[in-house]
């Protein structure tokens, strides 16, 4: 049987058609959020589900100014101080997790220690264990040095959240770099503090956005520690998201659509540009490609 | 089942890499694609097997149209440069890989399998996976899977590249008797010179993307038809020397004029008298075809020995007549010293004339 | 590693020794993650010998090992366990099965692959909560668009998380579908990384399709596609979120998985103790299975090499 010749591993527009519509499928639900967001209140309920309508941008207005949506169970929508404390908060404990991580990072990268493995092995399982394992004593400490509800307590844990997954990266950063290049800069008479910030540091800053970015999507989309430590004023976003969900009927699907897809946009962003590192952070740098 | 290539032509975007050449390789021949790297003749070879899809032109396998076949249908046999053996499998099973698609029993099989490993003397390793093989039995399974097949044709791509100059030596001759017994058109590209030299019946020289000579060794060694020809083949590099041809001078001589005022009359090809007195040539000899002496000849020029270099059983010399630089080869026996004089010799029929195009002015 | 040491005496001298400088480095990372992390371990792991409830001002007795006795008898636990065994198993071979095909599709290059890909890359992406939410939507009877589509082949709504078997449902075809994925990125890096000329090479030797696939390209994403299984199963075992927000454990208690049981007996019913004791057992199957991990990912580290 002969087939038409065609290169290995090559492909043409009919197959970016067949891939584009399993692409749409898949991306069908999202899609659905976006389309929510532009809906009023009752198209955003409709029965049947509308699929065209006429669009709207109270919602996205709403997220940003004070607003009194009352429904049933009358939640009002602060949603702006929520938006600026999941930023405020996942940004400044990512910042606070990359500067101690980065330090780690190169020290086991270029200072291995003796039980070097060791500790990252224990760093990797601090991430992977259960939250709930320690959730019970954090929040019994919190309660007793008075950090729940405030700022510190739960930007002092995100930060210990993103210290293993940012040591774990940047170390797989710091290992693909030439160390002849640091020893050639060394015999120049650079010292060590020169090697690091004017040499290994620029290397590796594709990287460190990277983990930056990747650090702050997890970390602002975290629910467990942020329902029981945040209180009142330090409320994030996803918890504000799940405590509306309170009453069934009344749910303002419109402006949580409208969250979410603003929050959408970086993640565009992100996935776009950093597709290269995207396996990199998706596993704490335990995969490289 | 002879492979015919028409007009054949590759572009990748902007660059031509093989253009519209012509060649036929007829059945049980063995032709090499000899030329420097990116002369385009992977591309070709790669177009005969139907990995590359040609941009004009035509392949023809067996007197049949292949251009849109795909590399499966056209049943060729290829050994690659980077051996491309299946890592996880055995030798036994990597050379046994080729045999399914022709659904032969589990016998047959066994059986030829078995006359390979005797062909290539794989008897030792054919239990172990290729990444615990060294290179040239590494080889030898890459070659084994090819010729283990009934193709249509064998395809060869740099099948010595990748050892070293003794492993070289001994495939290069296995290589040779295994290529003797198939009956196939055989196409092996190389930029080894010697490899071409004593494993093809006929070689194809490219540069560029286009066939510079198609002959047999001896005819593309001793009559190449251009100046890149005549420099690329021959080791040591023929010494190619500017000249003025000032005109014939009876019995098929000429006299030619070089910078510095020597001049010389020599015994070239007849075809000399088509051209003008006066007219810039490039005379071309092979080191070992000049002759050393101590006497002047009309024949005959200047030159002072600035280098020795012993080769073992020869020795070559670096002369020069303060503007250009020869080498002449010897047996070892001949008695020379750097700094000395010695009148060196273009004795008949050994010097090739090119003229301005580069091509060589010969009597076919 | 250099050894230029700097001239300065004292303490200065001591401390950026460049035998001490790693330890240096790494310090503030380890005492952020001591406190922050291993004190409240241990903290947790000294609870659970004890009787300790968050809300009471009894002092502790200690129990040694009964707590453990008891959460390891008793029937709710175990069941716990199952659903979250049933919701782990079923998400993570959903995961591997479209994640695989997924990444044979984009194993190949075409014209907008890039933007392709992307589609495909943002359920990932998502918070939990804002998945939990939105599919909870989609599986609402009345105002879903699940009922809806379904309403062509039944006549009533369909109420996806009226029984078990629905809310499981619903719980993994999230899940599955935001992490399907990873797994995807991750078998395509195996993809990607077969060399073009082995291809080639089966393609000259006539070999089928099925053979390609065995022979060469499973051998290359074995390594990876055990990574992603593990990964998978380490996350999913720890799955709060998207249960709490969709079925909050139900209907009844039947969706609840090991986290949410913990969650509720913690902070709900207060059985401090207890759920330290539980959450060390699940700790303990979570380290062994990333013990697990880490082996594979060494193992495949050194293939590569």
């Amino acid at each position: 049987m002969a087939r038409r010749q065609r290169e290995i591993g090559k492909a043409g527009w009919g197959y970016t058609l067949v891939t584009a519509v399993v692409g749409l499928i898949y991306f069908f639900p999202v899609l659905w959020i976006i389309l929510t967001a532009f809906k009023t209140r009752t198209d955003a309920l409709a029965v049947p589900p509308k699929l065209f309508f006429t669009p709207t941008f109270d919602n996205f207005v709403s997220v940003f100014y004070r607003a009194s949506i009352t429904t049933g169970t009358s939640q009002a929508t602060d949603m702006a101080l929520y938006f600026f404390n999941s930023i405020f908060i996942a940004g400044t404990s990512v910042i606070m997790a990359m500067i101690v991580g980065t330090l780690a990072a190169y020290a086991f990268s270029r200072y291995p220690l003796k039980g070097n493995d060791t500790y990252l092995f224990i760093i990797l399982t601090t991430r992977m264990m259960p939250p709930i394992v320690v959730i019970i004593p954090i929040f019994l400490m919190f309660r007793l040095t008075g950090l729940a509800g405030s700022y510190w307590g739960i930007m002092l844990l995100y930060t210990a959240f993103n210290i293993p997954f940012s040591v774990w990266l940047v170390k797989s950063f710091f290992d693909e770099l030439n160390p002849e290049i640091e020893d050639a800069a060394r015999m120049d008479g650079a010292n060590e503090r020169r090697v690091f910030f004017g040499m290994c540091i620029p290397q590796i800053l594709a990287g460190l956005a990277a983990t930056f970015v990747f650090g702050m999507i997890l970390t602002w989309n975290e629910f467990l520690f942020a329902l029981l430590l945040t209180g009142v004023e330090t409320r994030t976003v996803p918890v504000a998201m799940a405590r509306t969900l309170g009453g069934e009927v009344g749910v303002d699907y419109g402006l949580l659509a409208a969250i979410v897809t603003l929050f959408l946009i970086p993640i565009f962003f992100v996935t776009f540009l950093l597709q290269s590192q995207l396996l990199r952070g998706v596993t704490f740098g335990t995969v490289k490609k | 089942m002879t492979i015919e290539l028409h007009n054949l032509t590759k572009k990748f975007g902007a660059l031509i890499a093989v253009d519209a050449i012509d060649l036929d390789v007829s059945d049980g021949e063995v032709l090499c694609l000899l030329g420097p790297s990116g002369c385009g003749k992977t591309t070709t070879l790669r177009m005969v097997a139907g990995l590359e899809v040609p941009t004009g032109g035509d392949v023809f396998l067996g007197g049949k149209k292949v251009n849109a076949l795909t590399a499966r249908d056209r049943n060729v046999a290829m050994s690659f440069q980077f051996y491309a053996l299946y890592p996880n499998l055995t030798v036994a099973e990597n050379l046994a890989y080729p045999l399914y698609a022709d659904r032969l029993g589990k016998a047959e099989i066994a059986a030829r399998v078995a006359k390979i490993t005797e062909t290539l003397q794989l008897h030792a390793v054919l239990e172990r996976t290729p990444d615990q093989l060294a290179e040239g039995e590494k080889q030898r399974v890459a070659v084994g899977r090819s010729i283990i097949r009934d193709p249509t044709c064998f395809l060869f791509d740099e099948p010595l590249s990748r050892l070293d100059v003794q492993l070289r030596e001994e495939m290069r001759g296995e290589i040779k008797e295994v290529l003797q017994d198939l009956s196939r058109p055989t196409v092996i590209v190389t930029h080894d010179q010697l490899e071409a030299l004593t494993m093809a019946d006929r070689i194809a020289v490219m540069r560029d993307g286009r066939i510079e000579q198609v002959d047999t060794p001896h005819n593309v060694f001793q009559m190449p038809a251009n100046l890149f020809v005549a420099g690329f083949i021959g080791t040591p590099q023929m010494n190619l020397l500017p000249a003025i041809f000032t005109g014939a001078e009876g019995e098929g001589k000429a006299g030619f004029d070089i910078e510095g005022g020597q001049t010389m009359v020599i015994q070239v090809d007849p075809r000399i008298s088509e051209i003008e007195p006066g007219t810039r040539v490039t005379l071309g000899v092979r080191p070992r075809n000049l002759v050393m002496s101590q006497e002047e000849a009309e024949d005959s020029i200047s030159t002072k020995i600035d280098l020795v270099e012993p080769m073992g059983a020869e020795t070559l010399a670096h002369l020069s007549d303060g503007i250009h630089d020869l080498r002449v080869v010897t047996d070892w026996r001949v008695p020379i010293t750097e700094g000395e004089v010695v009148h060196t010799r273009f004795p008949p029929g050994a010097t090739h004339v090119f003229t301005a195009d580069e091509q060589a002015l010969r009597t076919t | 590693m250099s050894n230029a040491v700097s001239n300065r005496g004292g303490f200065g001298a001591w401390l950026l020794d460049p035998k001490r400088r790693g330890a240096l480095l790494v310090t503030p990372a380890l005492t952020i993650l001591f406190f922050m992390n291993i004190f409240p371990l241990l903290w947790s792991f000294g609870l659970s010998f004890f009787n300790y409830r968050a809300t009471s001002l009894k002092v502790p007795i200690f129990r040694g090992l009964s707590n453990y006795e008891r959460v390891l008898t008793d029937e709710r636990v175990w069941e716990r366990f199952q659903t979250t065994a049933i919701i782990v198993s079923s998400s993570v071979v959903m995961q591997l099965i479209v994640g695989f095909l997924l990444a044979l599709m984009f194993a190949k290059v075409f014209p907008m692959r890039r933007i392709v890909l992307m589609l495909v890359l943002t359920p990932m992406m998502l918070s939990f909560v804002s998945v939990g939410v939105f599919f909870k939507l989609f599986y609402e009877p009345t105002f879903g668009i699940v009922s809806y589509a379904l309403n062509f082949v039944t006549p009533e709504p369909f109420v996806m998380l009226g029984s078990q078997q629905g809310a499981i449902a619903a719980i993994v075809i999230a899940d599955a579908w935001m992490w399907s994925p990873f797994v995807m990125l991750l078998v395509l890096a195996g993809l990607v990384s077969v060399p073009k000329y082995l291809y080639e090479a089966a393609e000259i030797d006539r070999a089928s399709a099925w053979r390609r696939f065995r022979t060469i390209t499973f051998p290359y994403i074995k390594s990876l596609l055990l990574l992603a299984v593990l990964f998978r199963t380490i996350e999913t075992f720890k799955l709060f979120d998207i249960v709490y927000i969709i079925t909050e454990g139900g209907p009844g208690s039947s969706t609840e998985t090991i986290a949410v049981y913990l969650y509720r007996t913690a902070f709900q019913f207060f059985k401090t103790s207890q759920s330290s004791a539980l959450a060390y057992i699940v700790l303990f199957i979570v380290i062994v299975l990333t013990n697990l991990y880490l082996y594979s990912v060494n193992r495949r580290a050194e293939e590569v090499n």
